[in-house]
């Protein structure tokens, strides 16, 4: 196994000459001689590092500036900082705790005492990492489960349909770099990264309204009649009263607000001409907004069993013109902006 | 002269030195390497020039030295040193320059005939 290694970062050179004494058979050790140093040692290759142990008083820049530099840079989530000096004062090792420092070992320097407060520090530390890395792959494995399962729904809701599976992730990644591209316009909707994927998962269920909608209806060939036509527009209310009615804890999880307003409003129209409840402009959620224009772009751009797909400037041209409803002027600003993104969608 | 004779004739604690540091070759090389250490140079030169803030990182920094090497006389006269000059009492740290110096020789005579008692 290779050996972990130490920054010892101290002014005398008596003292950095006995710590690697006592350490240099179980450990790789590099030596600084003041705080300027360290810093331009861990700048280029901090990662290489388990652990500093750092000298209070040095000249040029001493060790509570060294350690709140690490500290503002949060190098220190990889390695260690450990205090040695002999000024005890508590003040200062008060100071340098508060500043991030995990422990301090002060003079005399004691071999067996210094070794054992290194190594367990190290051990530590490692154990912690290891514990992160953990966690993070259970949470991914945990993540990619919950998509699947949502996926699978999507997937069945669309194979009723009649369509193409593929159009619930088209969906879902038109709507995620709309949004994207519109934070970078404007903070008026004040979405975070996490809200945006939670959008973009939430678009999958879009249509869960037309496992309502009878067989007949739904793949009927050729044109619809009026009436049938107002069967098919039920399919979003029904959407949202079926998120509506499951148990008032999962009501409240923000996959399922955001689901619900994407389902019941994703037919909305920005000029108040769509449906189910005609509202206009902002007053229709952001997610269902993007939401809506993520399903029409994609249902121009793709080709259907009664027409051919569009050529993305012929489906932005389309949309503009307002062939298929009025859209938010932004969201369609972003739309054209992300052309060479949705390229490869 | 063993080692043992050499900490008493300047002044230390060699039963300390060696609990900590477990070999008495480590021990030796050390007090060698205190024969070169340039602190005390520094200190005396700094308080000449009246440069109190580098003459203070160099007492401390000999008083650490100290402190490892278990230089009992020396690490006590460098604490003086030490706080006087961190309370910015230049006159108390002057005055504690003799007292400094003369344990410090005391010192740096005793290691050199040690050395020579081993033919080095």
């Amino acid at each position: 196994m290779k050996k972990q290694k130490i920054l010892i970062v101290d002014d005398s050179e008596m003292n950095r000459a006995l710590l690697i004494e006592i350490l240099e058979n179980q450990y790789d050790i590099e030596e600084a001689e003041n705080g300027k140093e360290a810093i331009k040692i861990l700048s280029r290759k901090r990662n290489e590092f388990s652990l500093v142990l750092l000298d209070i008083i040095m000249p040029e820049m001493d060790g509570l500036e060294v350690l709140s530099h690490i500290n503002k840079y949060r190098w220190n989530e990889k390695f260690a900082v450990i205090m040695i000096s002999a000024d005890d004062s508590p003040e200062k090792m008060q100071l340098a705790y508060k500043m991030g420092a995990f422990d301090y070992i002060s003079r005399p320097f004691d071999s067996v005492i210094v070794r054992r407060r290194i190594s367990n520090t190290m051990l530590l530390y490692e154990r912690q990492h290891q514990l992160e890395d953990t966690i993070a792959k259970q949470f991914r494995e945990q993540e990619k489960n919950n998509k699947l399962m949502i996926a699978i729904l999507s997937h069945i809701v669309e194979f009723r349909n009649g369509e193409s599976g593929a159009h619930v992730l088209h969906v879902n990644t038109i709507t995620e770099l709309l949004l994207r591209q519109l934070m970078l316009h404007t903070d008026k909707y004040s979405l975070s990264k996490s809200d945006i994927s939670l959008i973009s998962l939430a678009s999958s269920l879009h249509d869960i309204g037309k496992i309502a909608i009878s067989d007949y209806i739904l793949n009927k060939p050729g044109r619809l009649t009026n009436e049938e036509f107002e069967v098919i527009k039920t399919h979003s209310a029904i959407g949202a009263d079926m998120l509506s009615k499951l148990p008032t804890d999962q009501q409240d999880m923000p996959l399922v607000k955001a689901a619900t307003e994407i389902c019941r409003w994703h037919h909305e129209r920005y000029d108040g001409k769509g449906y189910p409840d005609g509202l206009k402009e902002d007053e229709i959620p952001i997610s269902a907004q993007a939401v809506s224009l993520a399903d029409v772009y994609d249902a121009l751009t793709s080709e259907r069993c009664y027409k051919k797909a569009y050529a993305h400037n012929e489906a932005i041209k389309m949309i503009i013109e307002g062939e298929c409803g009025a859209f938010n002027p932004l969201l369609v600003q972003c739309l054209e902006e992300i052309a060479d993104l949705l390229k490869n969608v | 002269m063993t080692l043992k004779e050499c900490y008493e004739g300047l002044g230390g604690d060699f039963d300390s030195v060696l609990l900590r540091l477990n070999r008495e070759q480590l021990v030796e090389k050390f007090i060698y390497k205190f024969l070169d250490d340039k602190s005390f140079c520094l200190f005396k030169t700094s308080m000449e020039n009246m440069d109190y803030a580098e003459a203070l990182r160099a007492v401390h920094t000999l008083k650490g030295i100290c402190q490892n090497l278990s230089f009992t006389n020396l690490y006590e006269s460098s604490s003086i040193t030490t706080l006087a000059l961190k309370e910015n009492d230049y006159q108390k740290a002057a005055e504690s320059m003799p007292q400094l110096s003369e344990d410090y020789h005391r010192i740096i005579n005793a290691i050199q005939m040690y050395q020579s008692s081993k033919g080095e």
